[in-house]
């Protein structure tokens, strides 16, 4: 998916904008000569002339560069299915995780992608049971990361 | 001093402190191998079992595993460009992108044998001249870190082959999100729109992972083109054709050495900051700059030194005066009091034997790299061979995985998904991510910096430029900044 | 097909069984809202450890940082009140919430027990012309805004230590202004740049520059001389004062754990406190030691974050 320059110059442009706004809020510290502004409000000052330089560039190529190139991809039902599963399955284990649990997570990503990316039913399985085990185990004895057993017992 | 070092001898080759450094090497490779756990993490992980040893072995564990995990960073780095600590991230795209040439015996093989050479060369350094080093460490003030800061920063933007107004940009985000949170000079709570999790900052290890990991997988599931075909069967002996590099860029090597004990011995700046300073150094100094960011090795041979050489720097100040040089000696610091080896100047004067046995174990962990380093290379290398409808799924439960154990909660699990789909859109359309990265590395020092610089100075910018160490770096930073421009202005003379 | 059942009922036996078992039956959590390397890490992995003896299941020591410690403290109250999370939190629970920096107060959590206390020395570079307290001070009061201090963030512990003793002497606290730091470490390292004059932090925390010859402590803020340095003079005996501060580390669980989990917890942790490998523990790393049972701990904590709150306010920090 691409862009034209002047499109994103105009996001990184509002974002500049946006944080020389909220900057406005920040207090004045004692004994201090700058306050917690400066350091983002330069950055943001330097992000919109950035920003400018962008735009221009885009707009004097906007001939060559049309404003919106969609990624062919995205014509591609397959393709634009793995591309959301992948976020969708991110979103899926931060809200989940905690509640069902490390092992049941890790089989159902593991399970989803497996078979959308058209892997062998069989060895999709297998592996989607064995790997977050593994991993557990690794993860959970050696390194001592205490990831959630959720609605499992605590099995080691 | 001779029989303090066949003391030290004794202690160091001694059947039970040599099984702790082998298995030690075999934990810090594993744990460097996987995105989001760090050479910090290794070294924290370590310590409860250090509680049970004698001094010696539990200063060897800590000195081999973090030496060994600086170093495996590289090999996922170069294999499926993500890297496994961030102080690899600085040259994976080189890496990978010799791997994609059918070169990743020669990236790894670089990687390993120069960051063997770099950590032996901060540990002749140590051995020689720690005492007065620390001294001098001791004389950095903020005004002078702060142009080092600004050096790091300058050569970042010229790191990739972008478009220099891209990389700025990438860069001015990067510093854009170190602002967020409460850990400023201020100590006020910026841009966190209420959220506890969101006052302790953007953690730089999910940022990166995200970045560079997770847009490579969702990368790879929109990719149309058949999977690509990677010369697989060429890695045979990764340490062929290395005495030829070791000829060719002798200069890279002593300066990514030079630079990378330097940056370590500056308490709060490790082996990260030294990976990308030199990487940026090598190009500038290049032959062939134009090469860089096409596979080209020479970066690799000087930041891949630096960035072990930085480990040993930085336990200078740590053995001298109880100072951190960064994350894992602050760790080591404890471990060395709890053993009675309280940092200082006695410890170098009172039983000696002690602190040679340490140094002894930097060499030896450093030597042991060679062949532990070839096994895992050949080891790894199959993953090449796996079908990456496999290793993909595979690798995002790991970043999960990684990302939450960094502060043990699903926030940093969030964050590798933001900073996936950001990356991804950026690299989309011709932004590195190379430079936010570092802009989250460097950003909070260099605010840091400035602010402690201008309260002791009572509001006074001059001291930037009349302290005499400051004003050599500003001077550096300076000639860096504006090369381009004297380069053109000299071409514009000569052609009038 | 029959073992497979045979293995299920097993597991399904073990389960039921380990549920009605006694607390605790599996690993607990100890969140410490610092990173890894610092003083509070270390003490939370040694307590951590010794638990792990008492009670038979591990404790797993697990580092939630950043925010200044909002993020590690507020993931603590936040846990499941069952006794499987606890936490090591830190004096600046009783300090960031008169600065308006979270909204967790002490009262907000059931404290297990008072484990330790480090109160602040006053270090100077060795070559300093100052021989005592009264000299630095006087030197201060004669040239406002000429020397500086540092040794941690803004509106931290140790700025409060050093702010609170001019205010008590009737100095105004202006006289001295702070320079932030990452902790003791980095403001000890500018201290003997020559960046700052000052640097109020605990005795261990400057004790290898202490010993390296570098830094001089000038007073300790509490109420004896530090067992390092048994020389070491008081405020109280230099001044006259009763002003002092100390960094205190307790551990604590979600407010509303069952009454018998406390129980449990707190006796363990007493036996934890008064085993010699707690105590030797502290000793080599000079970490002062200081007990105080759940009722004991409370009192402590609501006594501390009255001072502390009353102090911020008087120096100007609290809003």
């Amino acid at each position: 998916m691409k862009l034209n320059d002047a499109l994103l110059g105009l996001v990184f442009l509002a974002l500049s904008i946006a944080v020389l706004v909220t900057i406005q809020g920040y207090p004045k510290i004692p004994g201090q000569s700058i306050g917690p502004g400066a350091f983002p409000g330069l950055i943001a000052l330097l992000l919109g002339g950035c920003s400018l330089a962008l735009i221009w560039r885009g707009w004097q190529e906007r001939r060559a560069q049309p404003l919106v190139a969609l990624g062919a991809w995205l014509a591609s039902p397959r393709h634009l299915l793995n591309f959301c599963l992948t976020v969708v399955l991110l979103l899926f284990y931060v809200l989940a995780s905690e509640t069902i649990g490390f092992l049941i997570c890790g089989t159902i990503i593991l399970l989803v992608l497996f078979f959308s990316l058209r892997v062998k039913p069989s060895l999709a399985i297998v592996l989607a049971l064995f790997v977050p085990l593994v991993i557990h185990l690794i993860f959970y004895k050696l390194l001592r990361v205490p990831l959630p057993w959720g609605v499992l017992p605590v099995l080691w | 001093m001779l029989h303090a070092y066949a003391q030290a001898f004794a202690l160091v080759f001694d059947p039970y402190v040599l099984t702790v450094i082998l298995c030690s090497a075999l934990f810090g490779l594993f744990v460097g191998c996987i995105p989001g756990l760090t050479a910090t993490m290794a070294t924290a992980l370590l310590v409860p079992i250090t509680f049970f040893m004698p001094p010696v072995p539990a200063v060897a564990a800590i000195v081999t595993a973090t030496a060994m995990a600086i170093f495996s960073g590289d090999i996922p780095g170069a294999l499926l460009r993500i890297p496994g600590t961030p102080a690899s991230a600085a040259y994976t795209d080189e890496a990978y992108a010799m791997t994609k040439k059918g070169q990743a015996e020669i990236a790894l093989g670089a990687g390993l044998v120069f960051s063997a050479i770099g950590g032996l060369f901060g540990t002749a350094v140590m051995m020689t001249s720690a005492p007065a080093l620390a001294e001098i460490a001791l004389q950095f003030s903020d005004f002078e870190y702060f142009w080092m800061v600004v050096l790091g920063l300058a050569g970042a933007v010229f790191i990739g082959n972008s478009s220099v107004l891209k990389a700025s940009i990438s860069l001015l985000l990067g510093l854009l999100v170190a602002c967020i949170g409460l850990d400023n000079p201020a100590g006020h709570p910026r841009f966190t729109f209420g959220n506890a999790e969101l006052t302790g900052g953007v953690s730089l290890i999910p940022m990166m992972v995200g970045m560079f990991a997770v847009s490579e997988i969702l990368r790879y599931m929109v990719h149309m083109e058949p999977p690509l075909k990677l010369a697989t069967e060429h890695i045979g002996n990764v340490f062929k054709g290395m005495w030829r590099l070791l000829k060719k860029y002798p200069w890279p090597l002593v300066r990514g050495s030079v630079l990378g004990t330097i940056i370590g011995i500056q308490p709060g700046s490790g082996a990260d900051m030294a990976a990308w300073m030199s990487y940026a150094m090598a190009k500038k100094f290049s032959k062939e700059p134009e090469k860089f960011g096409t596979g080209h090795v020479e970066g690799i041979v000087e930041a891949g030194a630096a960035n072990n050489s930085a480990l040993a720097g930085a336990w200078i100040p740590a053995l001298v005066f109880g100072i951190p040089g960064d994350s894992i000696t602050a760790i080591a610091i404890g471990v060395l009091y709890l053993k009675g080896m309280n940092p200082g100047p006695t410890l170098f004067i009172n039983n000696p034997q002690n602190i040679y046995a340490i140094f002894l174990v930097f060499v030896l962990a450093n030597l042991i790299m060679l062949p532990l380093g070839w096994l895992t290379i050949k080891l790894a290398k199959n993953v090449l061979r796996l079908s990456r409808d496999i290793l993909m799924p595979t690798i995002l439960l790991f970043c999960i995985v990684g990302s939450f154990a960094i502060n043990n909660t699903v926030f940093g699990v969030a964050l590798i998904l933001v900073f996936g789909l950001l990356a991804f859109v950026l690299e989309e359309n011709g932004f590195p991510v190379a430079p936010a990265i570092l802009g989250v590395v460097l950003g909070q020092m260099m605010e840091e910096n400035f602010i402690k610089s201008m309260i002791k100075s009572d509001g006074d910018p001059s001291l930037f430029f009349t302290r005499p160490i400051a004003m050599g770096l500003a001077i550096s930073t300076f000639i860096i900044l504006l090369w381009p421009v004297f380069g053109w202005a000299w071409r514009k003379l000569r052609t009038a | 097909m029959k073992t497979i059942f045979k293995v299920a009922a097993l597991i399904a036996a073990l389960v039921a069984g380990s549920a009605q078992a006694q607390y605790p039956n599996r690993p607990v959590q100890l969140i410490v809202p610092w990173g890894a390397g610092g003083g509070t890490d270390a003490t939370a992995r040694i307590i951590g450890a010794l638990l792990e003896k008492e009670l038979k299941q591990p404790f797993n020591v697990v580092n939630r940082t950043g925010g200044s410690g909002v993020v590690g403290h507020d993931a603590i109250a936040r846990a499941p009140a069952d006794g499987y999370t606890l936490g090591l939190i830190t004096v600046e629970i009783a300090m960031m919430h008169h600065v308006g920096l979270t909204a967790l107060k002490p009262t907000d959590y059931t404290p297990i027990g008072l484990m330790n206390a480090d109160p602040s020395g006053i270090n100077v570079r060795t070559d300093a012309p100052y021989k005592s307290v009264k000299d630095l001070l006087t030197a201060i009061k004669a040239n406002p805004g000429k020397f500086k201090a540092s040794g941690t963030g803004q509106g931290g512990i140790w700025h409060l230590a050093i702010a609170g003793l001019l205010k008590d002497q009737g100095i105004d606290p202006g006289a001295l202004p702070w320079v932030p730091s990452q902790g003791a470490a980095p403001g000890l390292q500018d201290l003997v740049s020559g960046g700052v004059e000052v640097v109020p932090c605990s005795i261990p925390e400057a004790r290898a520059m202490i010993d390296a010859g570098k830094v001089r402590p000038l007073a300790i803020m509490d109420a004896n001389p530090p067992a390092l340095y048994p020389k070491l003079p008081t405020l109280k005996a230099e001044l006259g004062t009763d002003w002092q501060i100390a960094a205190w580390r307790v551990i604590a669980a979600p407010k509303g754990i069952p009454a018998d989990v406390q129980k449990t917890l707190g006796a363990a942790l007493k036996k934890v406190y008064d085993s010699s490998e707690y105590k030797e523990f502290m000793a080599k790393q000079g970490y002062g030691t200081v007990w105080a049972d759940s009722d004991g701990a409370a009192k402590f904590m609501a006594a501390a974050d009255a001072n502390l709150g009353a102090a911020l306010k008087a120096v100007g920090l609290a809003k």
